[in-house]
């Protein structure tokens, strides 16, 4: 489509600006100096713009994804009243880049895909961009290697300064709209376009940065190098400051907190800025940190931009405006700078794929923050650290789960978790959960009563595809607190409507101590089934304790299993434990002759969205909230940082 | 309706701004004496009492007297907090630790014969982990309110108080500030630990590590950052000395 180009003079761009600002329908933002350098700000007069400027301190991303955004406002007293607190106040912002409106529309496909997130889509609608023709070019800007220093889209309407006018291309209606409503301008002759595309040239010289391999490639050098020295000889002198990611227009990772008012009567859950370059991103209850080394860190961030995201949506998520290289002090964050050492390393293969394709469909959509209250019905006390809650949805419709899928738990004040569901699915609002104590959320959980309210988010996750399970023998591994999800798709399969779909079942359970096996009663009814194997372990046993049963750890119980019974090719494996089992378990399975891809497995990683937009459940270019928890083993195995 | 916990809020060796910085609440004040009694509070009111669950202690330790008194109220309390940088890690009053107790006595009292009293019979500055067990920790110099609300408020509600452990950068590219290093200054941002929302950058003076140390001042990383902008390990150190004599780095969970 031809777009439209008008013309305006410099003075009638100011009055335009200015009676913008008098009229007060839209808060306007434009950039102005911050110092020696510039910033994106509310504007109060057109002579503040600075249109010529090289590159702004943070990008327009604040404007969209605040650095601090409440999400929730919920009461402390009356609980369970949560409201969404959308921002609807219209913006225009002026003078936006074209690196950062294409960083944009990549933030759009993120958050704006089927789990669409309502705040950023409410401000996205409410704001104006008008864009502007880069003058001066920053000194760490790779832009014109990336393609991103001009752009055809993103924009409401784009300036190009052209001597005493500004060429105005009209991208939308809205900005058609807008400036016919407050501007006067002329039609622009064949001599403005070559103007513009002079302007352009012109600026196009003044790159001294270049990268030296074209972005569609960045994906497949990355591969090559995933295990090159140089991510920890860099890692070494980072300072995990996340600088890099802050200052970044595709960094969009957050993390979710409570903020208690000091009379504890109400609260806001806010949302902030989170970087996967710090340590705590990806720790859990646990204390375990997925990615603990630096290098680990380090190389994620690249590997997101030039890898994960360019295998997911297409583009390649760096749009070179150079921030992260001024604001790097070691300067190792500049990836024009590291591709291009890279480079010296390209080696030819390219095998491995860290990104797991798969389209699940969304069970609930819209609403992706608030969650549904909900009333706890009954509570077990299974030991000393775990319960287990009965949960009743209040809207009294059915949760709607597969087996495998898990929902977040939210208490205000407190925050969310994600929890497995154990029951198995059937057309009620009512099931159950076990937690676990191990932080804020999970020991207070632990203290509610029945009658007690606590917010639902889900059902989240994938779950089981039950399509693959049929025709199968069953072989069942889990381990503590992954009988959890597995409760639900034992008893699903042994549904009496849904058990002659299945062959034989093995159910084999560890658990740390006698006192820690939980749902014993399932476990006594599964041993009594003819057509079905259940063995029990635990690790160790105090001699106070009472335990006629096995000792050790699950891999003992592999010899047990009828070799009779098991037709290894036409043996589905499931797989649901704490991270250190896995690696065992599926050795001891491989020894069975099961292949890769008859084995499922189910993984934990720290979840805060639990749909795919925080970042920080990410393996590699997974989000494990969205295409897991449940993992196809055969194709787990190409991600290094799965197991 | 359960009973309130009892707070008292005791000082040491301090300059009381921390605690001004809790008198300063103002009209949330009254929030807070909804949620807790203060039963002891000698900055703000006459009365004291013993008997108080949550002891919340501002100032550094520098006298056998002082440790006495301190392990008294760690017996008193079940939960004793370490208010601002004098409490928590020793702070300004761990300069002095850079000589010996008798030689700065001598250089600021000179002759005069201070034998016997107690008052002026002091040890090495400690902070007062190096005493007794803390429970929580309210870092600063001076504190930051928001985080004592946040750290009370979690508290009374049995939570674990969210104490940042990634550095001042963070919260000061929030800010959106031009880098204390852009501008030809040196900052102890990227070493400190975060939670003051990067105050000191945010009005133009760099961080001079209030909030403690969370990384070693001779890593690597903190090398290269000094070679590039051409300052020295000894620079800095004496940087450093300031909230930071003696003390390497906080634990990653303290
Ligand atoms: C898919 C999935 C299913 C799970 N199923 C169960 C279950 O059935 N029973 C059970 O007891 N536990 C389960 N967990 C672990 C449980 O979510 C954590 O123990 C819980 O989040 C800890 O929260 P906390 O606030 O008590 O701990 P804190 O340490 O205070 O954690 C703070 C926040 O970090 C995040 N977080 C911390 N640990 C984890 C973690 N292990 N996984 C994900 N996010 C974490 C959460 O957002 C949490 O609110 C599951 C985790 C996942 C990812
Ligand atoms: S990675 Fe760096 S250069 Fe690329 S978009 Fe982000 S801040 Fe800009
Ligand atoms: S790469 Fe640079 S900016 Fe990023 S965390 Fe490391 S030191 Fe900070
Ligand atoms: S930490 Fe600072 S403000 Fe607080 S008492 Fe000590 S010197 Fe004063
Ligand atoms: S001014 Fe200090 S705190 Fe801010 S980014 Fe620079 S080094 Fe970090
Ligand atoms: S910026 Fe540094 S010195 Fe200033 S309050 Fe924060 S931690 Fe303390
Ligand atoms: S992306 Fe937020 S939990 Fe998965």
């Amino acid at each position: 489509m031809k777009q439209q180009v008008k013309t305006i003079t410099k003075k009638d761009f100011s009055t335009f600006v200015n009676t913008l600002i008098k009229d007060g329908t839209y808060e306007v933002i434009g950039v102005q100096a911050k110092g020696k350098r510039f910033a994106f700000d509310t504007l109060s007069s057109a002579g503040d713009l600075r249109l010529d400027y090289d590159v702004t301190i943070l990008p327009p991303k604040k404007y969209f994804l605040p650095q601090y955004e409440m999400l929730l406002k919920f009461s402390l007293q009356k609980p369970f009243e949560g409201k969404e607190t959308l921002l609807d106040a219209p913006r225009i912002i002026i003078g936006v880049h074209p690196y950062d409106l294409i960083a944009l529309e990549q933030t759009d496909r993120h958050y704006l895909d089927q789990q669409q997130d309502n705040f950023y889509k409410k401000r996205r609608e409410n704001t104006l961009l008008i864009g502007v023709d880069i003058q001066s070019v920053s000194e760490r800007s790779f832009a014109a290697s990336m393609n991103t220093n001009t752009t055809d889209t993103g924009f409401d309407l784009l300036l190009t300064d052209i001597g005493a006018n500004y060429a105005v291309t009209i991208g939308t209606e809205k900005g058609e709209k807008i400036l016919k409503k407050y501007a006067t301008v002329k039609d622009a002759t064949s001599t403005d376009l070559n103007k513009i595309k002079t302007a352009r040239n012109t600026v196009l010289k003044k790159y001294k940065q270049k990268v030296k391999i074209d972005k569609k490639d960045w994906s497949s050098l990355l591969v090559a190098n995933y295990d090159h020295a140089i991510w920890e000889e860099r890692a070494d002198v980072c300072m995990e400051c996340s600088s890099c990611t802050m200052v970044c227009p595709t960094c969009f990772c957050y993390d979710v907190k409570e903020d208690v008012s000091l009379n504890l009567k109400q609260g806001n859950r806010i949302r902030t800025w989170d970087g996967c370059m710090l340590k705590d991103f990806t720790k859990v209850g646990s204390g375990e940190v997925f990615r603990d080394e630096v290098k680990e860190r380090y190389r994620h961030r690249f590997f997101r931009k030039g890898n994960y995201l360019p295998e997911r949506y297409g583009f390649v998520a760096c749009v070179g405006c150079g921030r992260c290289g001024i604001a790097c002090l070691p300067d190792i964050a500049d990836p024009c700078n590291l591709i291009n050492e890279l480079a010296h390393f390209n080696s030819e293969s390219d095998t491995g794929k860290y990104f797991i394709k798969e389209d699940n469909e969304v069970l609930e959509k819209g609403i992706i923050h608030l969650p549904r209250s909900a009333t706890i019905k009954k509570v077990t006390k299974c030991n000393e650290l775990d319960s287990l809650f009965e949960i009743e949805l209040d809207d009294k419709k059915p949760l709607g789960h597969k087996p495998g899928q898990f929902v977040e738990v939210s208490l205000y004040g407190y925050g969310e978790a994600p929890f497995g569901i154990s029951t198995p699915p059937g057309n009620t609002p009512v099931f159950e959960i076990m937690v676990r104590q191990v932080g804020n959320v999970t020991k207070k959980l632990c203290s509610l009563q029945p009658g007690d309210k606590v917010g639902i988010r889900g059902p989240l996750g994938n779950g089981f595809d039950m399509k693959t399970l049929e025709g199968k023998t069953l072989l069942f591994t889990s381990g503590g607190t992954g009988m959890v999800p597995m409760r639900s798709l034992i008893n699903h399969v042994l549904n009496p409507k849904e058990r002659n779909k299945f062959k034989d079942i093995i159910i084999l359970y560890g658990a740390k101590r006698p006192k820690e096996i939980t749902f014993m009663d399932d476990v006594d009814r599964w041993k009594k089934i003819h057509d079905v194997q259940c063995e029990l372990t635990v690790d160790k046993c105090e001699p106070s304790e009472c335990w006629g049963g096995c000792t050790g750890l699950i891999t003992t119980l592999f010899p047990k299993i009828q070799a009779d019974k098991l037709d290894s090719k036409n043996t589905i494996a499931v797989v649901i434990g704490p991270p250190v089992m896995y690696k065992f378990v599926i050795k001891c399975l491989q020894t069975l002759g099961i292949p890769d891809d008859n084995i499922y497995v189910s993984l934990e990683r720290r979840m805060k969205c639990g749909v795919a937009k925080c970042g920080h459940c990410q393996i590699n270019g997974v989000y494990v909230c969205k295409e897991g928890p449940v993992f196809n083993y055969g194709q787990l195995k190409q991600l290094p940082e799965a197991l | 309706m359960k009973q309130k916990p009892r707070v008292a809020v005791f000082d040491f060796a301090d300059c009381e701004g921390c605690e001004l910085e809790i008198a300063d609440l103002e009209e949330e004040v009254l929030d807070l004496i909804e949620i807790v009694d203060i039963v002891s509070f000698r900055e703000v009111m006459k009365d004291h009492s013993d008997d108080y669950d949550i002891a919340i202690v501002e100032g550094s330790i520098m006298r056998p007297m002082d440790e006495k008194r301190l392990r008294s109220i760690r017996n008193h309390a079940k939960i004793l907090i370490a208010l601002g940088a004098c409490a928590t890690m020793g702070g300004v009053n761990k300069i002095r630790n850079q000589w010996m107790p008798e030689d700065v006595k001598k250089e600021v009292y000179g002759t005069a014969d201070l034998k016997g009293n107690e008052l002026f019979d002091v040890f090495q500055t400690k902070a007062l982990n190096e005493v007794v067990p803390v429970d929580y920790y309210i870092y600063g110099c001076p504190i930051d309110r928001d985080e004592f609300k946040s750290v009370i408020t979690a508290i009374a509600l049995g939570k674990k108080p969210e104490i940042p452990r990634y550095p001042v950068c963070v919260e000061c590219k929030k800010n959106e500030n031009i880098c204390q290093f852009e501008l030809g200054s040196f900052c102890l941002g990227p070493i400190t630990r975060a939670g003051c929302k990067a105050i000191c950058p945010t009005h133009n003076s760099p961080c001079e590590g209030c909030r403690g140390l969370i990384k070693k001042a001779d890593t690597e990383c903190v090398k290269e950052v000094l070679d590039r902008y051409k300052l020295s390990y000894e620079d800095i150190r004496r940087r450093c000395t300031m909230y930071n004599y003696g003390r390497k780095e906080c634990s990653y969970d303290e």
